[in-house]
């Protein structure tokens, strides 16, 4: 099994034959499975930017303030065929779900969990694809450990409402601009969120700033001019591009 | 592209009693047979009785006009819940002579010919008895037509004619196309053919014969789907097969309590006992149920109803202890007071109805297998769940038409079937534009609206505004302690006082737009009247900019949604 190397040839060649050697013994055994081996669940376009790798199942994400980024992140996976439950959420606006993608026929609400929430959270992670969480549920620091380890195990995306500790993405959500309304003018058309988003594996907080509602009547965000970089990055490298067009 | 007509007809008969809206309106009002009335839906007549029409009055007139021809003639109201019960009557006396008949619409009977024509004798025999029964046992007068396929026996029963067994093309050759709206039995689908039929005309196409010499790839190229049934209708063929009318009747099993019982353990144990009974009874009789009615009466004489979806396919032995767990749930939320229903009192008999029952083997599954790996997952933790919370701690939502974010959405628990959600395709005029809030209160709170002065602002009745609202404040949550400590700062303006709303601080506003006015339900008691107003707030300090949904009524104002 063991691949016999050449005496004479480089130090890295034989570096590289180990690895490869060792790679097919853990896919033949599958004793491991690499990061970036895990499934993705399919994401909105306009998502793309926040968590460029995707929206993973076994991962948490944590948002603060916004329920709307909440749904777009579920969304897509839900039009996808997945099943959804909000937990805890008693105000969640669930027409606002539908219009970012959620499939009311696989939605489930449990607005109060009460003292059961760490058994019904658990019992959502091992049967549903996404699980939403709200921020007053009556869970220990051990209970959300244990949820995450279930979360990972079963494949299934928690989405959840404020600080999680250990969470993959954290998504801070720090301005939020309107367009449309005026001095009683006017209505709420599009909007575009700028999002402080931390990763557990990069170190730095990058800012993006993403459209979220987009008119459709094409009344673009034009009253504030948006430097064509974006804006300012916190962090080193990847400079976000503004996207082109975000999905309403 | 021709389709054999051998494999998509039925030899059909079809039963029809002319006028009929007018005919049951009027049987309903007790009048004669031979008075003129009319039944008058919306600004026009929809039918009009043989008298009236001997009269001159004609479908489609308005009220005055056919008052103006005739002066005696009554009017009746419409309603189509008289309707389809009056003809019931009438289905029933077609069943007396040949069993499985079709309602098509009420009016209209669809009768399988072939073996009833058999028993009787010839096809003349048939539809002599099908008259004479109607006419004893219903007492209304009818019309009996026999053909090959739909279109061709409504035509036929409109003259009373037997079309041999292969002629409904040729026999249908020479009517109109206007004819093609006889055979579509639901508003939606009789506009589309009405539209059809008027764009054939123009072109020129004045007969069924001439529409049918046309290709059908050029028929279905043109007008899609409508075009395509229309050809195949009017060539005397069948789009689907007859649905029967449903005779299986639905299973019933009651439980009497020899002494009426209020412990939820006992009703438990008797919850479980009736739904064996009612699997053994399903399974005796060979068919599974696509929902179950629980129904328990109080020794009071109310009743609690509840009907549960079952998934046909997947519960085969767990059947029973299913259903148990859904009498268990129903009955402890109801005694316990937590859901609605009528005071609880101790129950003297419990029963559990199938409903929508079908023949074992005659359920559909899925297309590829039975349900998916997921869906069933998803369904065993949401029953967890619900064994944990009970009945009403899961719900299932359904978008319905409404003005507020609040009245958009129908939730139910889980399982459980509701009335039908109102209407998305209604206009509701004073609906809150998109994008929808993410943040609806399940209840509205109060909310501080103040103009730069720090006044509140006010909508007056023909909607003026007072100022223009420059700070919001929302209510803070009582447990925060800081906010708790700045109401108490003489600051604030409450010295020493703790009572009243705690308020956040002001948050300067943005943007505003409104207000718009939406007055619901004036006329009832749960009546309201507001006036809606987006804010959004400006951002900076730590703040994102939020918007709020507010609304001024009976002179306060209250938070309705975030757009968070």
């Amino acid at each position: 099994m063991v691949n016999v190397v050449q005496a004479d040839s480089s130090r890295g060649d034989r570096l590289s034959a180990a690895r490869a050697a060792l790679k097919g013994v853990e896919e033949r055994l599958s004793t491991t499975r690499l990061a970036w081996d895990a499934p993705t669940l399919p994401l909105a376009e306009c998502l793309a930017l926040a968590l460029p790798e995707g929206l993973r199942r076994g991962q948490v994400v944590a948002v603060t303030g916004s329920t709307s980024l909440m749904f777009a992140l579920a969304g897509e996976a839900s039009r996808a065929g997945s099943w959804t439950a909000v937990i805890g959420m008693p105000h969640a606006g669930v027409v606002a779900a539908a219009g970012r993608g959620v499939d009311l026929t696989r939605l489930a609400l449990i607005p109060h969990p009460g003292i059961h929430a760490a058994a019904v959270v658990a019992s959502c992670v091992d049967g549903m694809d996404v699980v939403l969480l709200g921020s007053r549920l009556a869970m220990s620091d051990a209970d959300r450990r244990r949820i995450a380890a279930r979360a990972r195990e079963g494949g299934s995306a928690l989405i959840v409402t404020g600080p999680w500790p250990g969470a993959h993405a954290v998504l801070d959500v720090k301005e939020m601009h309107w367009d449309g309304p005026g001095a009683g003018d006017g209505r709420l058309r599009g909007r575009e969120m700028t999002v402080a988003i931390q990763g557990r594996s990069r170190g730095s907080v990058r800012t993006v700033t993403l459209a979220m509602d987009v008119d459709p009547q094409g009344r673009g965000l034009s009253r504030r001019a948006v430097p064509p970089d974006g804006v300012a990055t916190a962090g080193v490298g990847d400079a976000p591009a503004r996207p082109a067009k975000g999905a309403a | 592209m021709n389709i054999a007509p051998a494999h998509s007809v039925v030899r059909r008969a079809v039963l029809w009693v002319p006028d009929w809206p007018v005919v049951a309106a009027m049987a309903a009002a007790g009048m004669g047979g031979d008075a003129p009335a009319a039944v008058l839906h919306g600004r026009g007549l929809m039918a009009v009785s043989a008298a009236a029409r001997a009269a001159g009055v004609r479908r489609g007139m308005r009220k005055r006009q056919a008052q103006r021809v005739c002066p005696e003639l009554v009017i009746l109201p419409h309603d189509e819940g008289r309707d389809a019960r009056e003809f019931e009557a009438v289905a029933a006396a077609a069943e007396r002579v040949v069993s499985g008949v079709e309602i098509s619409r009420p009016g209209l009977l669809m009768i399988p010919a072939n073996g009833a024509t058999r028993f009787h004798g010839s096809e003349e025999a048939l539809a002599e008895a099908l008259v004479t029964g109607v006419a004893d046992d219903a007492a209304y007068e009818s019309c009996v037509g026999m053909a090959d396929g739909l279109l061709a026996a409504i035509v036929a029963a409109r003259g009373s004619a037997l079309v041999p067994a292969g002629s409904s093309c040729d026999f249908l050759a020479p009517y109109g196309v206007g004819a093609l709206a006889l055979a579509a039995m639901e508003r939606v689908q009789r506009v589309a053919v009405e539209d059809l039929v008027s764009v054939l005309v123009r072109l020129g196409l004045g007969t069924l014969g001439e529409f049918t010499a046309l290709p059908l790839g050029d028929v279905i190229a043109r007008f899609g789907p409508v075009g395509a049934w229309a050809h195949r209708i009017a060539r005397g063929e069948d789009v689907s097969p007859p649905v029967l009318r449903r005779s299986e009747d639905d299973i019933a099993v009651e439980y009497v309590f020899e002494e009426p019982a209020q412990r939820v353990e006992q009703l438990a144990l008797v919850a479980g006992f009736v739904a064996e009974q009612l699997d053994a009874a399903l399974l005796a009789s060979g068919v599974r149920c696509g929902r179950v009615r629980i129904t328990a009466r109080t020794e009071k004489g109310d009743v609690l109803e509840r009907v549960w979806r079952t998934d046909v396919g997947v519960r085969a032995g767990a059947f029973a202890r299913h259903m148990a767990d859904r009498v268990r749930w129903q009955l402890e939320g109801w005694l316990s007071g937590t859901s609605t229903g009528p005071e609880p009192a101790p129950l003297v008999a419990l029963g559990l109805t199938a409903e929508d029952v079908v023949l074992l083997g005659s359920e559909q599954a899925y297309l590829w297998g039975g349900v998916s790996g997921a869906d069933a997952r998803a369904h065993r933790a949401v029953e967890r769940v619900q064994g944990l919370l009970g009945v009403e701690g899961v719900l299932s939502v359904r978008e319905q038409g409404g003005r507020s974010p609040r009245d958009r959405v129908q939730a139910l628990p889980w399982g459980q079937e509701g009335q039908e959600p109102r209407s998305l395709g209604h206009p509701w005029p004073g609906r809150i534009p998109d994008p929808a809030p993410a943040t609806v209160l399940a209840t509205s709170e109060p909310l501080a609206v103040l103009d730069a002065g720090g006044r509140s602002v006010v909508v007056d009745r023909r909607l003026g505004i007072s100022a223009p609202p420059t700070w919001v404040r929302r209510q803070a949550d009582p447990r925060d302690g800081r906010a708790r400590a700045a109401h108490r700062h003489p600051s604030s303006g409450h010295v020493g006082g703790a009572e009243g709303p705690i308020w956040e601080a002001a948050r300067p506003v943005e943007a505003w737009a409104g207000p718009w006015p939406v007055s619901e339900r004036w006329w009832a008691e749960d009546g309201s009247r507001r006036a809606y107003v987006q804010i959004a707030m400006r951002e900076g300090d730590g703040e994102s900019g939020l918007a709020v949904l507010a609304a001024f009524t009976s002179g306060g104002w209250v938070l309705e949604a975030v757009y968070d």
